[in-house]
């Protein structure tokens, strides 16, 4: 059998890591033994307490009252809403070139819960973990409160005034101003900005996008003249081939391209082929951890592979070959794959480079892809910033010929490589304004800080592809004096009237319903598109291309390296830094390296080797120092550092997290570069860092826990990588009898093959069961709390390993091992299968944690709410608006886990009941699946034949965690099926 | 080292005699008085008119009136019958901001109505008046009369806990009673009611039976649900669907109210209340009377829209209550108990079907009946999530 390791201690010593781990297990319990007691010679106070504390007990029992609450009705109560019953409505969420159509849940006025809208042809009812955590960004301390003017509070009128003054003056004397926006897709906001443009013509619009995909824009204005991204169709190729795209984790839109891309490899409903994916990269991304090929390449490197890639692909083809570096991979045999599957492939990259995208565009069309897997029916618009048009602006801005700026939803000062510059610049300005929703660095230079509203707080329209469009609607009234940027502009137009709400609606009844014919009535049009939160409008593009630049882009292209570089991305949670003072993002460990609240170097396993490195050393890179992680299958010769750490002023949970890395990145033929090359490298000798490593977390002991075939061998066998299961149900005999489920028997079932390992459920959990951040150091203390964790296990070789994904919460076991053990009864079995948890009954023993052989139970070590030791969200009133009131909230001393989202479950009953109906298959969805933009988690009745779950449960590659134990675990894992050659 | 300690029960109990001295000097009159002499002076009036008139509105002053003194009709206390006459309090705080011309014409020329009947004959001198009108703003300002202090259950307690101290002290060291058994008695006795004591409050702990608290406004559910036959849902109309039966908006008493201005026992006050509600957009702050701990989830919709259970039946009386009051303990017992006692709809609800061996064991064997608890009602997570 394959041997899995989670880490290289493992891997070297299986049982020295296992007793490390007791150890440190034993030193975390006594430390905490030692904290509570503080001196030793103290026995005589603490008796005096105890004494005190049972007077004080005594007297409360003997007069206490209950405090008087009061019962506020509505004055006059809106029609739709029943007090404690949800309200859904569909919005959108958009931001650094993320979108998602999302539903939003609101609770008695407050919004608590993001879900994916399923009506969304691009996120098809998918989220991804940033979207699941925007909720909690509504509810950010950080968030401006007011308008101000050089740190001072002021009015809206007098700002609206002395700026409508400063803009005009500068546009009598014909002064630039630059309106710096990130990737702008709203038709409306569009709109008001060429209006805008009008009244003032020295203003001039500058997109800029902190992570750009300026190569591909500017590759494919040579190639098509269209400024987009075209629309890969994942689900409609056999064979994708990804130089460094991650686009299941951080590239363009990912939620939409983890749904096609895990339909393609599913193995249900007769479905029997797959697609297969090759990835060269450097760093272990979460899309190199889902290759069947992977190679591990340097950064430099990439430029000669996809030249080799083109010219083997062109000598096919009969076109002419382009010269220019060398290959240091041989890709012959991937060129006749893709020669074999034409018009059903996919190539695509990360990288920013021009010349790198105009081969990848020119292998595309060889390969005839365009108009199959590759539309430009209707192209992608969530990135529109070109560099170019960016270093104009930081050049004339440093120039000090710019003599206004408006800043939104920009950081240039803390993310762009000239950040200090443009500070300096800015603080030199005539008139600097800032949008800026919450804290950051730019803002805090700019005179005038003039908030916008939360997403979820106010109007917008969005145009993702083109003529698929979108709404988001208020939620929830305004929590802060903010007002939209576009009724901003509208007012120092000298409009003092329009609101940005009106401002769309009259966009869309002279646009979008101009061009339907199906609703003649708008307000029933507008109505229905609000509703349902988004509306297509059919395209038929003729995008033709044109072999532009594609001769000259091989001399372009930059030669292998000999240096080491550093490759610098973006992670899951953090991205771009823009939402650093989240703290649900911050605690979601990387799904690779399970580290969470700082970035770090990852190096390769050979490197450490060589230079004596462990986890938690410290190396130099250029001067900064940064703690070392050992990531397996990171490239030779690279080192991979996260962006979007290290914020300055951010708020009080992201300040000085991590280090800024954005400095690092460097312009190359006039585009933005995210590695750098010959960094200077140095180790620290005998210092460390430590890191919130959750890593060797809840170790499997080597036992099959995560189960994986090829596809080859399960066209053979569907149980293949599975016998195991076979083999331990015909041993299992037990003396207790069988448990029978009258009713209901909830399952769940998680298809190894469509798990990607986002940690999208981890959030989407966090969010409907209130769970807590605990911080960096009680992360280290393994006391992680989040419910649902998603397990990677590696196999094969370090330099180059291949990965399993598997995500681990209650297994709701028939035979629990936790329930018999509580002494208390606060875990029982319930009639409907569920392992229940009652937290009032729970005296924390943890016996139950004890027993639990998967290790999914989390104690309550400290009240993490209202805990000024705990600093997060949930310290105070603001941050707790986000708390689920169907949820209780956890105090200090009990245990808590995963409940298969009992109060979905109980909510979804009641409308049944009260319907006098039976509840249908798949009607109730628990949080982890509602959101899975994988589609990896099933959840259903065992009792129902018919359910989906059931069909799942009798698949051949259907299996237990430790099976063998005879547990009776009600969630149900699929085999992975890899699809190597 | 450990050091080891044989502590005798009165270093045990030397701190509850301390807590008792600072509890009664706290609850004590004298400090009581000191606070209303700070308040001493409204308007440039002196304590004295003040006093003047708190005796004419308390009816002690030693000439005869011919009428009844206030204080008979408009309560200082609340009490536990419902007193229709608005009280002395709600009348200080209404006219607070009003002058006096605005007082006297309400109580020397009330109109038409209840109020009218009363007052009719009232003769009462302008100077007399006033100082009510005095008496009456500095009793808004320094809140509701606190009512006299009575003997609770910790002093009780505490007194019994002398009881032990002193029967153990008599057993080991004063030995002068000549009999033991006394000691011994008296120790045991006081030391099992102490044990009674804590175990019931224990029990009730947390729990509100009874609770009747005074409202903003004296509705009374005997009025409206008992004589005018009001059904509840038409009031609390989400009780069907939602998990809360629902306050009713302030808007919906208007449906009514619109119409209806005067009440028959409460006159004009009260329903006044509402109106002003509704036109100052301020929503009615009630007290709340069943109040379940945050970890109970508890719906509504499935008893009352699917179970099909009566209002009454937690809910007690209602119609005849002119105080609402917590009628049930709202105990886990009680609803377990009922669960286990109560029978679902098995046959006539559609949802039901799921149970199919169930369904099939109603046919062939002795299952009658299927209760709550059957279906798992009393499982922990039925309530508790």
């Amino acid at each position: 059998m394959k041997t899995y390791w989670r880490s290289l201690e493992e891997l070297e010593d299986p049982k020295a890591l296992r007793i490390k781990e007791a150890r440190e297990e034993a030193k975390q319990k006594s430390l905490l033994y030692k904290e509570s007691k503080g001196s030793e010679n103290n026995s005589r106070r603490d008796f005096l307490r105890t004494l005190g504390f049972s007077l004080a007990a005594a007297s409360i029992v003997a007069s206490c009252k209950k405090p008087v609450e009061k019962a506020i009705p509505y004055l006059v109560k809106p029609e739709e809403i029943i007090p404690g019953q949800a309200s859904y409505y569909a919005s959108s969420y958009f931001d650094a070139g993320d979108y998602c159509s999302v539903v939003v849940k609101v609770r008695d006025g407050r919004p608590i819960k993001i879900e994916g809208n399923e009506l969304s042809p691009i996120s098809q009812q998918g989220t991804s973990a940033r979207v699941q955590a925007s909720i909690l960004n509504l509810y950010d301390g950080a968030r401006y409160k007011g308008p101000r003017f050089k740190g001072k509070k002021t009015s809206w009128d007098d700002a609206d005034k002395a700026i409508a003054t400063a803009l005009k003056s500068l546009a009598d004397k014909n002064e630039p101003v630059v309106l710096l926006a990130s990737s702008l897709i709203s038709p409306s906001t569009k709109s008001v900005i060429d209006q805008f443009i009008e009244a003032y013509p020295n203003v001039k619009l500058v997109q800029y996008d902190s992570v750009s995909a300026s190569g591909m824009l500017s590759a494919n204005l040579k190639s098509f003249g269209q400024r987009a991204i075209p629309d890969y169709r994942f689900d409609q190729s056999n064979v994708v081939v990804s130089f460094g795209a991650d686009f299941l984790g951080t590239w363009l839109s990912p939620v939409e391209y983890t749904k096609h891309y895990t339909s393609k490899r599913k193995l249900d409903e007769g479905q029997r082929d797959m697609l297969r994916h090759y990835q060269f990269e450097s760093a272990m991304s979460l899309t190199g951890s889902n290759a069947d090929v992977r190679f591990p390449i340097k950064p430099s490197e990439e430029g000669g592979i996809v030249l080799a890639l083109y010219n083997a692909i062109a000598k096919a083809k009969g076109a002419s070959a382009i010269s220019g570096p060398k290959s240091a991979v041989d890709v012959s045999d991937l060129a006749e794959e893709l020669l074999a599957n034409q018009g059903q492939s996919i190539v695509v990259s990360g990288s920013n480079d021009e010349h790198i995208q105009l081969l990848v565009n020119g292998i595309n069309q060889l390969l005839g892809n365009y108009g199959k897997s590759i539309s430009w029916n209707s192209p992608l618009l969530t990135k529109q910033g070109l560099d170019a048009e960016m270093n104009e602006f930081v050049t004339d801005l440093k120039a000090g010929k710019v003599k206004g700026l408006l800043a939104w939803g920009v950081n240039p000062v803390y993310d762009h490589p000239e950040g200090m510059a443009i500070e300096t610049a800015i603080r030199n300005l005539e008139l600097s304004v800032s949008f800026a929703e919450r804290k950051d660095e730019t803002a805090n230079l700019c005179q005038y800080i003039l908030p916008e509203p939360n997403y979820l707080e106010s109007w917008n329209d969005h145009e993702p592809k083109l003529g698929s469009y979108s709404l988001a609607q208020p939620t929830i009234q305004k929590l802060f004096d903010s007002r939209n940027v576009q009724e901003s502009l509208l007012r120092w137009m000298g409009d003092a009237e329009t609101t940005y709400a009106d401002l769309i609606k009259k966009y869309w009844e002279a646009h979008q319903f101009t061009g339907q014919t199906a609703l003649t009535d708008f307000r029933l049009f507008w109505n229905t598109a609000l509703q349902k939160g988004v509306y297509e409008q059919q395209q038929n593009a003729e995008v033709a291309y044109s072999d532009h630049g594609l001769s000259a882009a091989g001399t372009g292209l930059k030669s292998a390296g000999k240096g080491t570089e550093v490759v610098l991305y973006e992670t899951i949670a953090i991205g771009n830094g823009k939402y650093a003072n989240n703290p649900w993002l911050q605690e979601l460990p990387d799904p690779m390296a399970k580290i969470s609240w700082d970035n770090y170097a990852s190096v390769p396993v050979a490197y450490a080797e060589e230079n004596g490195l462990s986890n938690e050393s410290v190396i130099t890179v250029n001067g900064l120092e940064l703690p070392v992680f050992i990531q397996p299958g990171q490239a030779a010769g690279t080192i991979a550092v996260a962006l979007g750490y290290g914020r300055s002023y951010a708020g009080k949970v992201g300040d000085e997290v991590g280090k800024n890395m954005f400095s690092y990145v460097s312009h190359v033929n006039g585009a933005r570069q995210y590695y750098m090359e010959n960094a200077d490298v140095a180790v620290v000798e005998g210092k460390t860092f430590p890191l919130a490593l959750s890593q060797t977390h809840h170790s499997m002991e080597g036992r099959p826990i995560a189960r994986e075939t090829n596809l080859d061998e399960y066209l053979k066998n569907p149980a293949a990588g599975n016998e195991w299961h076979k083999k331990s149900e015909s041993h299992h005999v037990s003396l207790y009898e069988k448990p029978e489920f009258k009713g209901h028997h909830w399952g769940m079932a998680i298809d190894l093959n469509s798990c990607t390992g986002c940690g999208n459920c981890a959030i989407s959990c966090q969010a409907e069961n209130n769970v807590q951040v605990i911080g960096k150091e009680q992360v280290r203390n393994r006391r992680i709390m989040h419910w649902i964790r998603v397990d990677r296990y590696y196999s094969g070789d370090p330099a180059n390993p291949e990965v399993s994904n598997q995500p681990v919460m209650c297994q709701h076991c028939d035979n629990a091992p936790c329930e018999n053990v509580c002494p208390v009864a606060a875990t029982p079995h319930s009639e409907e299968g569920l392992n229940q948890m009652a937290y009032n009954r729970c005296v924390g023993t943890k016996y139950c944690i004890n027993n639990c052989p998967y290790r999914v139970r989390r104690f309550n070590w400290f009240r993490y709410v209202n805990n000024d030791q705990f600093d997060y969200n949930a310290n105070n009133d603001l941050g707790r608006m986000v708390l689920n009131p169907d949820v209780t909230v956890r105090s200090r001393g009990v245990v808590e886990k995963c409940s298969m989202c009992v109060q979905r479950i109980q909510e979804k009953k009641q409308e049944a009941k009260l319907a006098g109906r039976m509840i249908e298959d798949g009607e109730i969805k628990t949080a982890c699946q509602q959101s899975c933009p994988g589609n990896a988690i099933v959840f259903g009745d065992l009792n129902n034949p018919e359910s989906k779950i059931s069909k799942l449960f009798k698949d051949e590659r259907n299996y237990h965690l430790l099976e063998e134990l005879h547990t009776l675990p009600s969630v149900g894992y699929l085999t992975k099926v890899r699809n190597k050659a | 080292m450990k050091l080891k300690f044989s502590v005798s029960p009165a270093f045990g109990y030397l701190p509850m005699a301390v807590f008792l001295a600072l509890f009664l000097f706290v609850n004590s009159p004298v400090l009581a008085e000191s606070v209303e002499n700070q308040h001493g002076a409204v308007d440039g009036h002196s304590h004295r008119d003040i006093k003047r008139g708190e005796r004419f509105f308390k009816g002690l002053l030693p000439h005869k009136l011919e009428h009844q003194a206030c204080v008979s009709c408009h309560n200082l206390t609340p009490t536990d019958t419902l007193n229709w006459n608005p009280s002395a309090i709600a009348i200080a705080e209404k006219y607070l901001d009003k002058d006096f011309a605005a007082f006297n014409n309400a109580v020397m020329n009330p109109g038409v109505g209840m109020l009218a009947q009363v007052h009719k004959d009232f003769k009462i001198e302008e100077e007399d008046l006033k100082t009510v009108k005095v008496y009456l703003d500095n009793l808004a300002m320094t809140g509701p009369v606190p009512q006299n202090m009575t003997i609770n259950n910790l002093l009780l307690f505490l007194f019994l806990g002398l009881l032990i101290t002193w029967a153990l002290l008599e057993l080991i060291f004063f030995r002068k009673i000549r009999y033991r058994f006394i000691p011994v008695l008296i120790f045991l006795g006081a030391f099992g009611y102490q044990a009674k004591m804590l175990v019931d409050e224990g029990i009730k702990l947390g729990r509100s039976e009874g609770y009747a608290p005074d409202q903003p406004i004296k509705f009374s559910h005997k009025v409206h649900v008992g004589e005018n036959g009001i059904d509840c849902k038409y009031c609390h109309h989400t009780v069907e669907q939602g998990k809360s039966a629902g306050i009713p908006a302030t808007n919906l008493c208007m449906n009514c109210h619109v119409l209806i201005r005067e009440g028959t026992n409460s006159g004009k006050f009260e329903i006044a209340k509402i109106v002003e509600a509704v036109e100052k957009e301020e929503p009615v702050e009630w007290v709340r009377l069943h109040n379940l701990p945050d970890h109970v989830f508890f719906s509504h919709a499935i008893h009352v829209g699917v179970a099909k259970i009566d209002c009454q039946q937690c809910h007690g009386d209602v119609e005849e209550m002119d105080i609402m009051e917590q009628h049930a303990d709202l105990s886990m017992g009680w609803c377990v108990n009922c669960h286990r006692d109560t029978e679902v709809q098995f046959t006539e609800n559609g949802y039901y079907e799921t149970f199919v061996k169930m369904h099939e064991e109603m046919g062939i064997e002795d299952l009658k009946k299927v209760t709550a608890a059957d279906l798992g009602a009393n499982d922990c997570m039925r309530c508790h999530y």
